[in-house]
């Protein structure tokens, strides 16, 4: 039995294969925290960019529990991460959520950087990064390891990309079978008529604010151990480049598309860098899928100049 | 009667007794403050190392620190910070407390030359010392040579090590990097590959080609972007450079290699390659954080070990981190830590009032500076064109916790001519042979 030599670009199919799994595995983490910013934005008209900062600052708080709780068990403490995503996400949407209601996207989106650059700068205030001090919060599934296609992965890794194709199925599911999923399309479509029809519009906005806290908190705590050091700043912004990307190449509305989307931005990203000359810009790969992706949703748009507008 | 008598008197050994226990605590507590008494050949001290304050007008002394995501250099400014103040606490210099200031750069080199002139031409330091980045000594140095400024620092690029008026007392990442590269063809590596940070790596890198050259081995350098938010795909196209059995150096602070080492262990790769590194991780918290390397992360160290068997310097270190500072014992504080040793030494040396011209002047004749924290003595050497003292490294590994020996002092392989005529200068001006 003779393996087939071939190559891809220059590069020994052997050699490039475990660049597929590192980045299908790295992908999935993308594709997880894009699903959860869709399923906000199409609740609630939200685009929330505190997404990668909320759920660093929970990794950060399971990480001081593990390290200076010595009481708390694991579990407990890792479980605060997701709970802690939880809450600081629904108490923004319930108390500041309805004062954004009738502002515009813009405006919107801008509340959640100020939400995001608050916890940043706490996060730098009680647990300064540099000096030569690193944190690493490791969860007990990297233990688990296994060989694919050449490389190792972990099942912290499998697990993030099973739990982004369980939410894209379940929330696409959820969205279409049941009447809170009903009303959250309601919701999404026009506000105003939705709540003239009595649905509680605050309510289900809440629950939204809520399930996307939740996944927010859970990939917070999948991209700590995924990142390999709990480096709050990349995880607050890096990360939310390459999910933002993910969620706009599914137009910020279909979920399988977000899906697919993640995996694209961390397959690009993983195999280009075999290739000597593009590898040093390989992270810029979530950026430039970014910007073809806003420019090809806005490929219809037709600017209109009138009078005024000049 | 009797009882109150009883009474009387066990109330008056009960006072007694709290008379003596507090007798006894204060003697217990004090203890001499850190860095006083007479400096010997197994006790180092602070300055005068009088044990009072110094109240007379302060004496300048400036730096700039690099700090960008994924490196911060301000750790060698704490600690050097940390030592002035140690000083300040033992009579100052001839009674004159040190004012270190030190200002925070983000690798902007329009922010780097307005913060040295500011340090100079407003702040009024006499002496620059401390700094440490990726990129000033090249910004600045031809500034500080028109102001007659000799700066003691810890470099990076390659301008800190082949310029006149720049003195550094870390070897900097070639010179490490070659040093790491030694350690692993000694260990029969196949072939050599480097990772390094893109603003360093075309300095740093290539002299590890030279060692690969010279070993008659494969060489491959990959410059890195940090923040590294790739570490698995990043480590697996280095494995792929190197080969089962070839050398991987990693020439990263704390603040990105554990990502490698934590991918390094993800991959199961340890045992398959030989692992090198710079200095910068050659530090106990890292060795704790990582057991997994036991005896299996060779280290080209600069310095010598962080534990207090290692001599008075290092032991007075220890104590002025503890005393002084946040900051814990590794690498970036053995820096700031000689940094404020030598620049003290020139402040004491100085003849006549001090001043820009007569700090520089006692800066540029320091010559074997003997410190246990070194494997030889480090000196500055007048009219040098440039200055490499610190050229001899250890080999350290990490094991039960703690960055231990694996390979005593050594000579960096004179891949460079600069290291080979650094050599000669020390022969024949007696520059680091001091016993």
């Amino acid at each position: 039995m003779h393996s087939v030599a071939f190559s891809v670009f220059g590069v020994d199919w052997e050699f490039f294969k475990p660049y597929i799994v590192i980045g299908l595995a790295t992908g999935g983490a993308y594709a997880l925290s894009g699903v959860g910013i869709v399923v906000l934005y199409q609740a609630t008209g939200v685009l929330n960019l505190a997404f990668g900062a909320i759920g660093a600052a929970g990794a950060l708080v399971s990480y001081w529990i593990v390290n200076h709780q010595p009481g708390v068990p694991e579990w407990l403490a890792l479980g605060v991460c997701i709970a802690f995503g939880g809450v600081v996400t629904f108490l923004y949407g319930v108390v500041l959520g309805p004062a954004f209601a009738r502002r515009e996207p813009l405006v919107k989106m801008m509340g959640t950087l100020a939400l995001a650059l608050i916890l940043l700068g706490l996060m730098q205030w009680r647990a300064p990064q540099g000096g030569a001090f690193f944190r690493v919060l490791e969860l007990p599934t990297s233990e688990h390891r296994y060989e694919l296609l050449g490389a190792t992965i972990n099942l912290t890794q499998i697990l993030a990309l099973v739990f982004a194709i369980v939410l894209t199925v379940g929330t696409t599911l959820f969205l279409k079978h049941t009447k809170l999923g009903t009303a959250y399309r309601a919701v999404a479509t026009d506000r105003e008529i939705t709540a003239t029809l009595g649905v509680p519009v605050r309510w289900v906005e809440a629950s939204a604010w809520l399930g996307s806290g939740i996944v927010c908190g859970t990939a917070g705590l999948l991209l700590a151990d995924l990142f390999t050091t709990l480096d709050y700043t990349a995880l607050s912004f890096d990360f939310l480049i390459a999910s933002l990307a993910a969620a706009l190449i599914g137009g910020l509305r279909s979920l399988t598309a977000t899906l697919i989307g993640g995996l694209v931005v961390g397959l690009v990203q993983a195999v280009l860098t075999p290739y000597e000359s593009v590898t040093q810009y390989r992270t810029t790969a979530p950026f430039v899928i970014a910007i073809v992706a806003l420019l090809w949703l806005g490929r219809h748009r037709v600017v209109v100049m009138t009078k005024a507008a000049r | 009667m009797r009882s109150k008598k009883l009474s009387a008197a066990l109330a008056s050994t009960g006072v007694l007794a709290l008379l003596v226990a507090a007798v006894a605590t204060g003697a217990g507590s004090a203890t001499a403050p850190v860095g006083s008494g007479k400096a010997s050949k197994t006790k180092s001290i602070c300055g005068a190392g009088t044990g009072k304050k110094a109240t007379g007008a302060p004496i300048k002394i400036g730096s700039l620190n690099m700090l960008i995501p994924g490196v911060d250099f301000t750790t060698m400014a704490k600690v050097a910070k940390g030592y002035f103040d140690c000083v300040n606490d033992n009579g100052g210099i001839k009674g004159r407390p040190i004012q270190y200031i030190w200002y925070e750069e983000n690798l902007d080199p329009a922010q780097q030359r307005s913060l040295a002139r500011k340090l100079v031409e407003s702040d009024k330091v006499v002496g620059i010392s401390g700094n440490t980045s990726f990129t000033e000594c090249g910004t600045n140095w031809r500034y500080y040579r028109s102001k007659g400024i000799t700066v003691i620092g810890a470099g990076v690029q390659g301008e800190c090590y082949g310029v006149p008026n720049i003195v550094e007392v870390n070897s900097g990442p070639r010179y490490s990097a070659i040093a790491a590269a030694q350690l692993l063809v000694k260990r029969g590596a196949k072939s050599l590959v480097i990772a390094s940070p893109d603003g360093v790596a075309g300095y740093s890198d290539p002299g590890v080609g030279k060692v690969a050259a010279a070993a008659k081995i494969p060489f491959k350098s990959f410059p890195t972007k940090l923040p590294v938010t790739d570490a698995n795909a990043a480590l697996l196209q280095l494995m792929q450079a190197a080969g089962k059995g070839g050398g991987i150096i990693l020439n990263f602070t704390p603040d990105t290699a554990p990502a490698y080492m934590k991918a390094i262990i993800a991959q199961g790769a340890i045992d398959d390659y030989l692992w090198g590194s710079t200095t910068p991780i050659a530090d106990n918290s890292m060795a704790k954080a990582f057991p997994q390397f036991d005896n299996k992360m060779f280290i080209g160290q600069e310095f010598n070990l962080l534990n207090a068997a290692a001599g008075p310097d290092t032991r007075l270190m220890l104590a002025v981190l503890a005393k002084y500072t946040k900051v814990s014992p590794q690498a970036f504080a053995q820096m700031g830590f000689l940094v404020g040793k030598f620049t003290t030494q020139a402040l004491l040396n100085t003849n006549g009032p001090i001043t820009v011209k007569s700090y520089n002047r006692a800066v540029r004749n320091l010559r074997n500076v003997k410190t246990d924290i070194l494997c030889k003595p480090w000196y500055v050497g007048n009219a040098l064109p440039y200055h490499i003292p610190n050229n001899t490294n250890i080999g350290a590994t990490y094991r039960n916790g703690a960055v231990v020996r694996s390979d005593a002092c050594f000579n960096i392989q004179a891949v460079d001519r600069e290291i080979a005529q650094t050599r000669v200068w020390e022969k024949k001006f007696k520059l680091n042979t001091a016993k």
